[in-house]
């Protein structure tokens, strides 16, 4: 597409004048949380009051002035196409060009099927990256306005986020999957994105402070509904190509970006004051994403108005939605309250109690029973005498007599249960394969589906003597990793009509495992903070290790420093030059401050005869080096200082120790604190070293140290320390 | 065919904006829907009358179908289809018209569809135009269609003068010293207000009309025209009411029975002024004149809008407890109304139904 533009001096003319604006959306769930409702049909294509939940997304879209979508497609790819291909979307004059992309079955995650938008070359300019399972009224538009407008300005602005402000406790916001947004409130650049699970609960957030010390003022959120709308440039799709690791749009794309010292790429927000937007991520969110469009939440994208299956629906008053002309069978004796679908040739017959519910099409529900909170989608029918309450019921289920299914039940397509079946709650159904079937499918789907037959046993009594169905585990633990999201527990979060305030209770008592354990991802805050002990021995014996790959690395760093010391580079380059590295090699922090300082240290040259001329030497390598100590990514003083040590126990510039330090104090690269917590550590003064000459080095330092300390602490404030250098000198 | 697919796109498109609102107002919807009607008859191939009803037919319907709550766009569907009729009728016969010039009660029956049997004595007709001519099947809608371009015309320039056109009464409604009380913002009640002000010293007070708060952008308006203007909020209407002389609102569709459906808070205004019994005024364009009645709403009616406005979605807790509705328009009861005023003169709301049978034709009703 890119030539084709380039070539044509026309068409990029008529291109420019009339931008149009491109969607991407993955219309994979890359999860499992709908099974079996999704086993024979993607969940992109499940109907969300009546209509494809991809449709809403259209719809959502085309209300937002997009005019060119990408459908990248995976599970079920060929229904999704024909699903696009018959709806009103592929007719002439809708407006919006759909392009269906299959992608390899290979394709597990967001982050592949960026890769693979990347590779087809698909976008030319900034795009829309949406899930395909949006419904959502806000303008879009102006938000890519807002973007464009700040690229102009900020090239490394490459993403914007839509989120929309919600209560910490909406029912449209997942508890399971959250997530804590740091935003500077001036420009609402997100700077710090951390994701939140309900189980295992995550109580803490960590935050580099480099954000406090960089921003005047920031906002740390916790109240804001991840709509999953992103406004990319063309350079997301690429860095998702370089950095291969990158799974998940938020919890490694974003998460990446912005604690990446090497990309320098912005990401930003946009709170949505006004409109709608929301994600069915779940079973629980399908509840609440319905019964916000039935309230209307979602206007003029509501049933009665712009309804995207093109249905047609009488609103009535109290949100009861009725297909429009009379084909709808409602019994004198029934009785329907609010928030209520029902779509066409529907019959509810006598006594049928139906509350803040969808019904399909086609669907007959018998004598007598009540359907609350509940969607059962077309062709279903419903027995007498039967109760379904806040379950989800697959296309063309028959319901025999007297069943009861409530709370959090699926039941897949086709499934029959009863007469007489009591369901326990959040089981799952699907219908039993025909042997002929078998053999067509080659989804993988099916070797799920075949575990589950084989564990079959004999709990089908409570399903009805009729029943074709099987039960899905409750437990699902399945083969796969599992990751933090997809952790059985916090599913519960996900689920409908699930209260896990079981989880709520005891997550005080494992609160404390939690801090520890919650991700590694904070480590270099945490390192500032405490200062750690053990760094030193591993420090020591760092020189003796065998490592190829460090031993490799440490060259590397001598080459560079040595490059970067006679050719005279900037600081910054020479930084910048060291991260690479470090980067390269996957090596701790640490060791780039051990072989800085080692380098710095290493290039003071030893003037004969000491006193001035070699203060002054000192001092001159530490004014134009020492900043580097301090650039290679975190700022450790104490550390600093303990390595120092160590490197000058075991090198001929031992007795420039005193004076190393005074000059990096002068600096201001240790402060007067730091000396005194290195020199409080026990390590330090050497305590457990077996003896030996640099054992004794150590304590020399060590002494000198306190010496250096004694000094400070003596003169009050300002004063300089020419005297300490002396005194020491005379030390040594 | 390829005109019949650059017709159906131009249908669909407005369809579309329609269906996403993204055609709002009465008089918006009307012109966009003149000007596609406009487009499919100049391009639309027909050899007789009918095929030419059933075209437009056909496109009011899928207009109509996309956005039944925006009436307008029915009525001037209707309001082409009437015209035509009648330019045809003229065209074809001359001025035999048997319509009675006179009124009265025993003729009343036959009021509403005097060409019933006009059409079937169609048979002299004028040599230009002739239907159905095997030889020249186009030469029907080549003889008719500069007519039929000029009609639509007038109804668009109907149209594009309407607010003028309702004001040029409005001294004689408003009067010296008056107090007015207003409600939402209504070009047509604004344009009627600001030309009496031409004529008259008044004073007028606006009422908020939450949850739109339409009112405030009217009181400015107002206010900047040098009309001596209050802005108040809703609830103290009932108050205010006792010094009010007259309501003037503005109406979103008037209905068949004399009612009318109006922005939200007309309801309260006009049950407050029959309270202290204050005339109640509405301007309107004669294109919201509709055959259709109020139907599944008692009050609330026609329209609801998303409730973040009543209950912002950051309130989550409450979201899932509390059922919230924001009607965007009242259903107001003909008993409540003292008269309309129209570019098409004034009325009672006992004869919307005469302005019906003058305005459209009975088969139109349903498209």
């Amino acid at each position: 597409m890119a030539p084709k533009s380039s070539s044509h001096g026309k068409d990029k003319l008529i291109g420019a004048e009339d931008d149009v604006l491109q969607a991407v959306v993955l219309a994979d769930s890359f999860n499992k949380r709908f099974k079996p409702l999704t086993t024979r049909k993607p969940r992109c294509l499940l109907p969300v009051c009546n209509a494809p939940l991809l449709d809403w997304t259209f719809e959502s879209l085309a209300l937002a002035g997009v005019r060119e979508i990408f459908v990248m497609c995976r599970s079920h790819a060929e229904q999704v196409k024909a699903a696009i291909a018959e709806s009103r979307w592929g007719k002439p004059g809708s407006g919006l060009k759909i392009i269906p992309i299959m992608t390899a079955k290979e394709t597990y995650s967001p982050g592949d099927a960026m890769r693979d938008v990347y590779t087809r070359g698909l976008v030319t300019s900034d795009f829309v990256l949406v899930m395909g399972d949006l419904v959502s009224n806000i303008r879009i538009d102006e938000v890519v306005r807002v973007h464009k407008e700040r690229r102009k300005s900020n090239k490394d602005a490459i993403m914007t986020m839509v989120v929309k402000e919600s209560g910490v406790k909406h029912r449209t916001r997942s508890k399971g999957d959250t997530s804590v947004f740091v935003l500077d409130t001036e420009t609402s650049e997100c700077l710090h994105y951390e994701p939140v699970t309900g189980y295992p609960p995550t109580k803490k957030a960590h935050i580099p402070r480099e954000i406090f010390v960089d921003h005047a003022e920031v906002e740390i959120r916790n109240d804001l509904i991840d709509c999953s709308i992103d406004i990319c440039s063309v350079e997301v799709p690429s860095l998702f190509q370089d950095n291969f690791d990158y799974l998940d749009l938020r919890r490694d794309f974003v998460h990446g970006v912005l604690t990446s010292d090497l990309l320098m790429k912005n990401i930003y927000c946009y709170i949505a004051k006004e409109g709608y937007a929301a994600r069915v991520k779940d079973t629980r969110s399908y509840d609440s994403v319905s019964k916000d469009i039935l309230s209307r939440w979602a206007f003029p994208l509501v049933p009665d108005d712009n309804h995207p299956g093109g249905h047609l629906y009488e609103h009535t008053r109290g949100n009861k939605y009725i297909a429009k002309g009379s084909t709808v069978t409602l019994a004198r004796t029934s009785t329907v309250g609010n928030n209520t679908l029902m779509g066409c040739r529907t019959q509810i017959l006598e006594d049928v109690q139906i509350k803040s519910s969808v019904i399909g099409r086609d669907c007959i529900i018998g004598a007598g029973s009540i359907i609350a909170d509940s969607y059962i989608f077309d062709g279903t029918s419903i027995g007498p005498e039967c109760v379904v309450e806040q379950s989800i019921i697959g296309e063309g289920v028959i319901i025999k007599h007297n069943s009861r299914i409530v709370r959090g039940c699926l039941l897949g397509d086709e499934v029959i249960v009863g007469p007489g079946a009591v369901l326990q709650p959040f089981e799952r159904l699907s219908k039993k394969r025909d042997p002929e079937e078998v053999d067509e499918n080659e989804e993988e789907e099916d070797s799920d589906l075949e575990e589950i037959e084989a564990s079959q046993s004999s709990i089908s009594a409570q399903l009805g003597k009729d029943s074709n169905a099987i039960v899905w585990p409750r437990n699902a633990s399945d083969d796969e990793v599992e990751d933090d999201v997809e952790n059985h527990t916090n599913q519960r979060f996900m689920r409908l009509g699930d209260e896990p305030s079981d989880l709520e209770d005891d997550s005080s008592t494992s609160s404390d495992g939690e801090g520890g354990s919650s991700s590694d991802e904070d480590e270099d805050f945490k390192m500032s903070l405490e200062p750690s002990l053990a760094l030193d021995m591993s420090a020591i014996n760092l020189p003796s290790s065998d490592s190829i790959a460090e031993s490799e690395f440490r060259a590397e760093v001598t080459q560079s420093l040595e490059r970067a010391f006679s050719e005279g580079h900037s600081i910054d380059n020479a930084a910048v030059e060291l991260k690479t590295l470090r980067m390269a090699s996957n090596v701790p922090l640490s060791r780039v401050r051990e072989a800085v300082i080692a380098a710095i240290v290493e290039r003071i040259r030893i003037v004969d005869g000491g006193g001035a001329a070699q203060r002054t030497e000192i001092s001159n390598v530490i004014q134009r080096w020492g900043g580097l100590i301090d650039r290679i990514g975190g700022v450790d003083a104490v550390e600093t200082i303990s390595i120092l040590q160590t490197h000058c126990s075991t090198s001929e510039r031992m007795p420039l120790f005193g004076q190393i330090l005074a000059a990096l104090y002068q600096a201001d690269i240790v402060e007067e604190e730091d000396l005194g917590k290195w020199h409080s550590s026990p390590s330090a003064g050497g305590v457990g070293l077996p003896p030996g000459t640099q054992t004794d080095n150590i304590r020399k330092c060590w002494n000198i140290g306190a010496l250096l300390i004694q000094q400070i602490g003596q003169q009050d404030s300002g004063e300089d320390s020419e005297e300490v250098d002396e005194d020491e000198d005379g030390e040594n | 065919m390829t005109s019949d697919v650059a017709d159906q796109r131009i249908v669909e498109s407005l369809a579309l904006r329609l269906r996403r609102r993204q055609v709002v107002g009465s008089r918006a919807a009307a012109l966009e829907t003149l000007l596609v009607i406009r487009q499919v008859v100049a391009k639309a191939r027909f050899s007789n009358f009918e095929q030419l009803v059933d075209i437009i037919r056909s496109v009011g319907r899928r207009l109509v179908e996309a956005q039944p709550k925006e009436h307008s766009v029915g009525n001037t569907v209707r309001k082409v289809l009437h015209h035509i009729r009648e330019e045809y009728q003229t065209a074809t016969k001359g001025t035999t018209r048997s319509r009675p010039e006179s009124f009265s009660i025993a003729k009343f029956v036959l009021q509403g569809q005097p060409r019933k049997h006009i059409i079937v004595t169609k048979a002299e007709k004028k040599g230009t135009l002739k239907e159905d001519d095997p030889n020249d099947p186009d030469s029907f809608a080549r003889g008719l269609k500069p007519v039929l371009m000029e009609a639509i015309q007038d109804i668009f320039d109907e149209l594009e003068t309407v607010y003028d056109n309702v004001s040029k009464n409005a001294k004689d409604h408003v009067h010296s010293d008056e107090i007015i009380l207003t409600l939402g913002a209504s070009r047509t009640v604004e344009t009627f207000l600001k030309t009496a002000a031409h004529y008259r010293k008044y004073t007028v007070i606006v009422a908020e009309t939450a949850p739109t708060y339409g009112g405030r952008d009217l009181a400015a308006s107002l206010s900047s025209a040098g009309i001596s203007t209050f802005l108040v909020p809703d609830s103290s209407i009932f108050a205010l009411m006792s010094r009010v002389n007259k309501v003037i609102l503005g109406a979103h569709a008037i209905l068949a029975n004399g009612g009318m459906f109006a922005t939200s808070g007309a309801q309260i205004a006009a049950t407050a002024a029959r309270a202290h019994s204050t005339p109640v005024v509405v301007c309107a364009g004669q294109f919201k004149v509709t055959p259709l009645w109020n139907l599944y709403h008692e009050y609330g009616a026609l329209d609801f809008c998303d409730p973040s406005k009543v209950l912002g979605f950051e309130e989550g807790d409450l979201v899932d407890k509390v059922d919230v509705v924001n009607p965007f328009y009242d259903y107001v009861c003909p008993e409540l109304v003292d008269a309309y005023i129209t570019n098409d003169g004034d009325h009672p709301p006992s004869s919307i139904y005469r302005l019906l049978k003058e305005t459209y034709d009975d088969e139109d009703t349903v498209l």
